[in-house]
């Protein structure tokens, strides 16, 4: 198993448990793809905690009681039992406190992991910058190398040049997750650095 | 005794003919009917196709030495050319150079690493492909037209209705007279240079990491303009109609967005970079 492979493999193989056969034996001589997998496994961990956080107080559940008897959905009962049940304080409407409560507790976790992506974007990029793309640049040369031996320089310059895009656009990226043009450069960059593997890989 | 003169020219005929001889030409003749593929692959030399008068794909070859073969076939409507290299060959001795006459409304599919392609008056499809190559096409109508390289430079002249896509690292680009549906260029650090009048009600994509992008345009082009920079300059020499709404901030300087002459009819025109300048520049009368 190669990088490329490894890589691959890492989208449709869990590897909590250290992976399979091939993957340990990858990962024990090749500190490269060890460090990505040790990176990866971090992000996971981070984004778990982040949704644990999510909780909301019991003040949640107050703001809601005093919202819903403004709107009048809740009335008073004219005889209170002794000890009130929850049946009998919310009456007919009842149905509609947990349901509320559901809905604004979905609510709050669609807004939080709405901003979650970013959070794990800029510890991604952080991450990112190290290894550009996670393409293996020395595979694209080894490639060349005994593909179009001649074309090792323009390969080498065009290399830098796209290296240098997705470092750039990852920087913007970085000081403002939510612009859709650094996002957008960003995605190009990457684009242009897969044809670039492509050209190198196809043989006319 | 033979003169020291005579000598050197006998030395020089028996280079000469060494080279003669390890250069040689090969023809192909294939007939095909309407709408054929046609694809060369050739690692070194250039790719020339031209229209011919007739149904019939005629190849002629010329190879630079005995290290380098051409492997030939026809499987229904579609034919195939590929430089074979021999051992030993390199990019000069494993060198071919293509002339090749297709039916105009043939497929054609052309790959080189280093040397020139070039394509003119067809209606078929059109697809390039080198890291290396000098891309040139010209008078290509209702077609595609995909052109990949690295640093090679890319002219289009002259493509009418057509679906055209380049992607291109580091050469440079430009279009004269490119009109159709999509017309859509992705470099990083080429420069891409746009003449024309973004006609068509088209849908017109620049984009460019690092290098710049200069389109030249009449003031009579109908057109919804969208430019911005992420960390490059605009400008904008042609006065625009400012759009009220836009999907991100025009900052002055940095972006502008807006609609030039008849809304009905206009094209969408967006040019992006990161880094690199763009300029929106008036056609003089001359041009």
């Amino acid at each position: 198993m190669n990088c490329v492979e490894l890589q691959e493999s890492l989208a449709e193989v869990e590897i909590d448990d250290g992976g399979s056969v091939d993957q340990k034996a990858h990962l024990r001589n090749c500190p490269h793809c060890s460090a990505l997998v040790d990176e990866l496994s971090r992000i996971v961990a981070a984004a778990s905690e982040l949704q644990a956080a999510d909780e909301p107080s019991p003040r949640v559940w107050n703001s809601i009681a005093i919202q819903l008897r403004q709107e009048g959905l809740i009335r008073p009962q004219p005889r209170r039992p002794v000890v009130p049940s929850f049946t009998a304080r919310w009456g007919q409407t009842r149905w509609l406190v947990p349901a509320a409560a559901a809905l604004l507790l979905l609510v709050g976790i669609y807004v939080r992991q709405e901003s979650l992506p970013n959070q794990l974007a800029k510890h991604a990029a952080a991450v990112e910058i190290a290894n550009p793309s996670g393409l293996d640049d020395e595979d694209l040369m080894q490639e060349v190398a005994a593909n179009a031996p001649a074309m090792q320089p323009e390969y080498a310059d065009n290399l830098r040049r796209v290296n240098e895009s997705i470092e750039d656009a990852q920087s913007a990226v970085n000081d403002d997750p939510n612009d859709p043009e650094a996002r957008r450069a960003l995605m190009d960059a990457y684009q242009q650095k897969s044809m670039l593997f492509e050209m190198a890989m196809d043989r006319p | 005794m033979v003169s020291r003169r005579t000598a050197k020219m006998v030395a020089i005929g028996v280079l000469v003919a060494g080279a003669l001889v390890a250069e040689s030409k090969k023809e192909f003749h294939y007939t095909v009917g309407p709408k054929a593929g046609v694809s060369v692959m050739n690692p070194y030399g250039s790719i020339s196709v031209r229209p011919s008068t007739n149904n019939m794909v005629v190849v002629n070859a010329v190879l630079h030495s005995d290290k380098v073969e051409v492997d030939n076939s026809q499987t229904g409507n579609r034919v195939d050319i590929q430089s074979h290299l021999l051992a030993g060959a390199d990019a000069e001795s494993g060198r071919v150079d293509y002339e090749v006459l297709v039916p105009s409304d043939a497929s054609v599919t052309l790959h080189s690493s280093t040397g020139s392609l070039h394509a003119e008056k067809l209606h078929g499809d059109v697809s390039l492909e080198g890291p290396g190559a000098t891309v040139d096409v010209r008078d290509v109508s209702d077609a595609h037209v995909h052109v990949k390289t690295m640093n090679g430079p890319v002219t289009l002249n002259n493509i009418q209705n057509g679906h055209v896509e380049v992607d291109s690292l580091s050469g440079d680009v430009t279009l004269t007279g490119v009109n159709g549906p999509l017309v859509q260029v992705v470099s990083t650090s080429g420069r891409i240079n746009y003449i024309g009048d973004f006609g068509n009600s088209g849908e017109y994509r620049l984009t460019s990491h690092s290098g710049d992008i200069e389109a030249t345009i009449p003031e009579w082009t109908s057109a919804d303009v969208v430019a911005h920079s992420v960390r490059g300059e605009v400008h904008d020499d042609i006065p625009l109609q400012p759009k009220t709404h836009t999907w991100f901030p025009v900052d002055k300087g940095r972006a502008f967005a807006g609609t030039m002459g008849r809304v009905a009819v206009s094209s969408t025109v967006v040019l992006r970079t990161f880094s690199g300048k763009i300029h929106l520049r008036k056609r003089s009368e001359k041009q």
